[in-house]
């Protein structure tokens, strides 16, 4: 055998290895959730994983959104949309100063930042804080709590991001009489745009499914956003171990995610695999 | 601490390893950013101290008043007397801890974090860093393999445990599946013993997130530099010793960086485990945040503060010396 020969086996033997375990790691589980949420109730109760006869293609989904799916979307849009924009915008504004002052201050109050990526919150004084604010149980209170805890990994990458440019063309700017607003605006945006994709990544996937804090924070049934809504119904005993409808909540609150996975997959995969410099 | 936030140094980390790769020290690949120290030339021009302040001040408040606060108060609640059914606030001293440590509560909660943080570890670490060799060459079809092993770390941790209840109850598929192959039928109830219970919620958020260390593991092994594997070729090298030998000890700052943040993010798992067993059964996988989060529903938020400053005590006790320990083994280049 020569080593052409040997390297196509190779690559043959490699890609059944990865077929198999796909299969059984992600296509099973998901075709699982799938068929059984076009199940009637008694059909899924089998928890088998065959195709669903008779079909119940709407009647699980529209029991799901009568139950506050929309709610919950709503709810999950008007936290994460305004929260990752601004902890995006905020954290890159200092990561600029961060990463272009020497100072030992400033130093300080970069480590100070970037504390959170490690740390768990300390979620029952965060609740008493919001309670004397009067923001307890409110989604504004909610935002406040994830963007404290969530501006630091975006103020740490970008920091990194912005070491590593050197800093002549914002100097030429300033000698040209741009002011710090115009600089950041015109000259670090654009640059830093390949680092606030992935940091907008992390931010979805981590402020949509945002579950730990939501359950102390926002008690109250009108906020509820997505995970917590799944959560109150799957637990509700009206609907705890009816498998069609708590799966057809599970497909329909992760679906906005998907769908935007869908879209942006090349670049979300090559964004987090090639390392933000070349994103 | 949110697992997706954290492993998002993963990418810091992938960046500091492709300069290092070309020039730097192994220094380079500590997984926090120094700010870059810039001479005083760069100060000087057009620099007004206001405008700066400006742009880290709103950033600084947010941090400060709803992270840095809360966190230095839960070490101050820790020892307070303070419930639900009581205005008063009073010194506690110890009281906290000792009252959930004689009921087993703490003591509990503290095992059952620890093996599940050291499953979850071991159970992702080896399949991503096995899908991550199999699929580190960047070509057409390792791409469509990466897209779809990715898919479960979009998904909320919350939904994957549902998935996983049922795919492991008595009567499930994964039951279904092992009763094809060994004969007579197998009902076991994966989630129903103890022992077997936690080590299955620990997999499934294994499951969750493998997807996200598989990525850093590749970004780990494309910064070997093909200079130095090319030149084992030459001399003879296969492709298991190019593996061993060179590859496995420069992966050194992506092993070091998936252990700490797998083993540390579990020590707050919270999530799958409330979809999945809420807990039980009995308590076999009430983990410190699920103690919290009962001790905070029945009220007892002096109880609760003590089982937060807990987790935070296993973090900084367990991420500072596994990262030094595991850097201290990195080859230097």
């Amino acid at each position: 055998m020569n080593a052409t020969e040997t390297t196509k086996l190779r690559t043959a033997a490699r890609l059944t290895a990865l077929t198999i375990f796909g299969l059984f790691w992600i296509v099973l589980p998901f075709w699982f959730l799938l068929v059984n949420s076009f199940k009637t109730e008694g059909a899924a109760s089998v928890l088998s994983l065959s195709w669903p006869s008779p079909w119940n293609l709407v009647n699980n989904y529209r029991t799901v959104i009568e139950q506050g799916f929309f709610r919950g979307l709503s709810n999950s849009l008007i936290v994460a949309v305004p929260t990752i924009l601004a902890v995006l915008l905020l954290g890159s504004m200092a990561a600029w100063i961060y990463a272009r002052s020497g100072r030992k201050s400033l130093k300080f109050a970069y480590y100070l930042s970037i504390l959170s990526i490690l740390l768990p919150p300390g979620v029952i004084p965060t609740v008493y804080l919001l309670t004397q604010l009067h923001l307890n149980g409110s989604r504004l209170g909610y935002m406040l709590a994830l963007a404290g805890t969530r501006l630091g990994i975006v103020i740490f990458m970008t920091t990194g991001f912005i070491s590593a440019i050197p800093p002549y063309i914002e100097e030429a700017a300033y000698i040209d009489g741009a002011s710090r607003i115009q600089v950041y605006r015109h000259i670090i945006l654009p640059m830093i745009r390949p680092v606030l994709f992935v940091g907008a990544v992390f931010l979805a996937i981590s402020v949509w499914n945002e579950f730990f804090l939501s359950i102390y924070l926002l008690p109250g049934q009108g906020e509820s956003t997505l995970p917590l809504t799944l959560y109150q119904f799957a637990s509700s005993s009206q609907f705890t171990l009816r498998w069609n409808l708590v799966f057809a909540f599970v497909v329909l609150s992760n679906l906005p995610l998907l769908i935007m996975y869908v879209i942006f997959q090349r670049r979300v995969i090559g964004g987090l695999t090639e390392g933000a410099l070349n994103g | 601490m949110s697992r997706a936030t954290s492993k998002a140094t993963g990418v810091a980390l992938k960046e500091q390893v492709t300069e290092g790769a070309g020039s730097g020290p192994p220094e380079s690949t500590v997984p926090a950013v120094v700010p870059a120290t810039s001479g005083p030339r760069r100060r000087r021009v057009g620099f007004s101290r206001i405008s700066g302040l400006l742009f880290i001040v709103p950033s600084l408040i947010l941090i400060v008043t709803f992270f840095i606060a809360p966190f230095v108060f839960n070490g101050a609640f820790a020892f307070i007397n303070w419930t639900s059914f009581s205005n008063r606030l009073s010194w506690a001293g110890l009281g906290n801890f000792t009252y959930i440590w004689d009921f087993g509560v703490l003591g509990q909660a503290i095992k059952v974090t620890a093996i599940y943080a050291v499953v979850v570890m071991i159970v992702e670490n080896v399949v991503s860093l096995a899908l991550a060799v199999m699929l580190q060459r960047t070509s057409a079809v390792n791409s469509v393999f990466r897209t779809f092993f990715f898919v479960p770390v979009l998904i909320s941790p919350l939904a994957a445990g549902y998935i996983w209840q049922a795919i492991l109850s008595p009567h499930g598929p994964l039951n279904t599946l092992i009763s094809a192959v060994i004969p007579g039928t197998f009902h076991y109830a994966w989630l129903g013993h103890s022992t077997s219970a936690l080590i299955c919620v620990a997999s499934v958020e294994a499951w969750k997130w493998s997807g996200l260390t598989t990525l850093v593991y590749i970004a780990g092994l494309n910064s070997v530099p093909r200079s130095v594997l090319e030149a084992a070729t030459v001399d003879g090298a296969g492709q298991w010793t190019r593996f061993w030998r060179i590859k496995a000890p420069l992966l050194g700052p992506a092993f070091t960086f998936n252990v700490v943040v797998t083993f540390v993010g579990a020590l707050s798992a919270f999530d799958v485990i409330m979809s999945t067993t809420s807990g039980g059964p009995g308590n076999a996988t009430t983990v410190l945040n699920v103690a919290l989060y009962q001790q905070y529903a029945q009220g007892f938020f002096g109880n609760a503060s003590a089982l937060s400053l807990v987790v935070t005590g296993l973090v900084i006790a367990t991420a500072v010396p596994l990262v030094t320990w595991l850097r201290r083994r990195e080859v230097a280049m």
